[in-house]
């Protein structure tokens, strides 16, 4: 073991978190070099004296300070929470854009030319041409579609008449002979 | 809701904790997510000092100690949803104590470097010392609480905040790890290399 090694276990050896090979390796070292024992009761000395170093206090103002911060932020996030109500846009915003789209519209129907209010349509066959179109064949047996017209909703007057159940119903209470 | 006009008189009592039962941090924790603001006082309450003492020892100025904890504590209170109890509460606190902490000694070193390159000799010999917690001045052993500070001051920051949370804050090396999130391995050789680096500087002291 070297002084190099040696050094980079002195923590280890101190907390007592080294293998029983590499502390007796340790041991070895010490037992051959004065100095380093003394190394080794200078570093546990160190760390005594950093765990003895005292506690330090907040100021007596630590806790009103903090609740102080602690209001202004909430105060800040009501605020927030107030003016962004539409949708991310404060109440004075959101009226204008809707005034200013409003006002836009009404503008364009204004000043929109009459013509391109109205559909129209322009022929593209001469009177010619429409004449010579091939003219359909006429309806020639009309029954037929009277027949496909029919449908369950018709009724019919000559079908046998609903039979009378009152005469065969008798109601609880019923006083009729 | 939390009665900010009487801090004192809101504290550990409200909870009805004696010395029979205490909550753990993480229930405290969880208790606050779900609105209790007096389990919020109960962590301020427990963890303030401890807190100080581990920034105050970082920093080494006792008003920016007192602002980073202030700001931890404002943190915990608005970020409350973002603890998962998969850690220690305390891992976690710790782990923004430190953050705050490290982006204060950044912010400080880039405003000393430009103040020092706006100054004349003569101003830079009258710098205004950093404010000082009153301390004893000695402490176990050979060494004064001022000269360990010093000797701590001079580390690099990677071994600083690791020898303070291990010898003066007394945690495990592997709460450590998880708080400056650096494999176990390396935690123990940098605490060890912090010692080393102690007992050297200490070593005109003794």
């Amino acid at each position: 073991m070297d002084r190099y090694q040696f050094e980079d276990l002195i923590s280890d050896y101190i907390e007592n978190n080294l293998s029983m090979s590499q502390r007796k390796q340790v041991e070895a070292y010490l037992s051959e070099h004065p100095a380093a024992k003394q190394q080794i009761e200078s570093v546990k000395q160190i760390m005594a004296a950093m765990k003895s170093t005292p506690e330090i206090s907040t100021s007596p103002d630590f806790m009103n300070n903090l609740f102080k911060r602690i209001n202004v932020e909430k105060e800040a996030k009501t605020v927030v929470k107030t003016t962004r109500s539409f949708a991310g846009y404060t109440p004075l915003m959101a009226s204008l854009s809707v005034i200013v789209v409003i006002a836009v519209v009404m503008l364009g129907l204004e000043f929109m030319p009459e013509s391109t209010n109205q559909a129209t349509f322009t022929p593209t066959m001469t009177e010619q041409q429409i004449n010579d179109l091939p003219v359909l064949p006429a309806h020639t047996n009309d029954n037929n579609l009277a027949e496909a017209e029919e449908d369950s909703t018709d009724y019919d007057e000559a079908s046998p008449a609903k039979p009378n159940l009152d005469d065969r119903i008798q109601l609880v209470g019923d006083k009729r002979p | 809701m939390m009665n900010h006009s009487s801090p004192a008189s809101s504290s550990i009592h409200s909870l009805n904790m004696t010395d029979d039962f205490r909550y753990t941090d993480e229930e405290l924790i969880a208790r606050f997510q779900d609105g209790d603001e007096q389990a919020y006082v109960e962590l301020v309450n427990r963890y303030r000092d401890r807190l100080i003492t581990f920034v105050y020892r970082f920093v080494n100025d006792m008003e920016k100690a007192e602002d980073i904890v202030q700001d931890t504590m404002m943190k915990l209170y608005t970020h409350r949803h973002f603890y998962r109890n998969i850690a220690k509460f305390s891992t976690w606190i710790y782990t923004i104590a430190g953050n705050l902490a490290k982006t204060e000694l950044r912010r400080k070193k880039r405003h000393k470097v430009t103040n020092l390159s706006h100054m004349s000799r003569d101003e830079r010999e009258y710098q205004l010392p950093s404010v000082e917690p009153e301390t004893g001045d000695t402490v176990q052993g050979h060494f004064a609480e001022k000269q360990i500070q010093k000797a701590i001051q001079e580390l690099p920051l990677h071994f600083r905040t690791v020898v303070i949370l291990r010898d003066i804050q007394e945690l495990s090396y592997e709460e450590i790890s998880k708080i400056v999130d650096v494999p176990l391995g390396t935690v123990k050789s940098r605490i060890n290399r912090a010692r080393l680096q102690l007992q050297q500087a200490l070593k005109e002291f003794r």
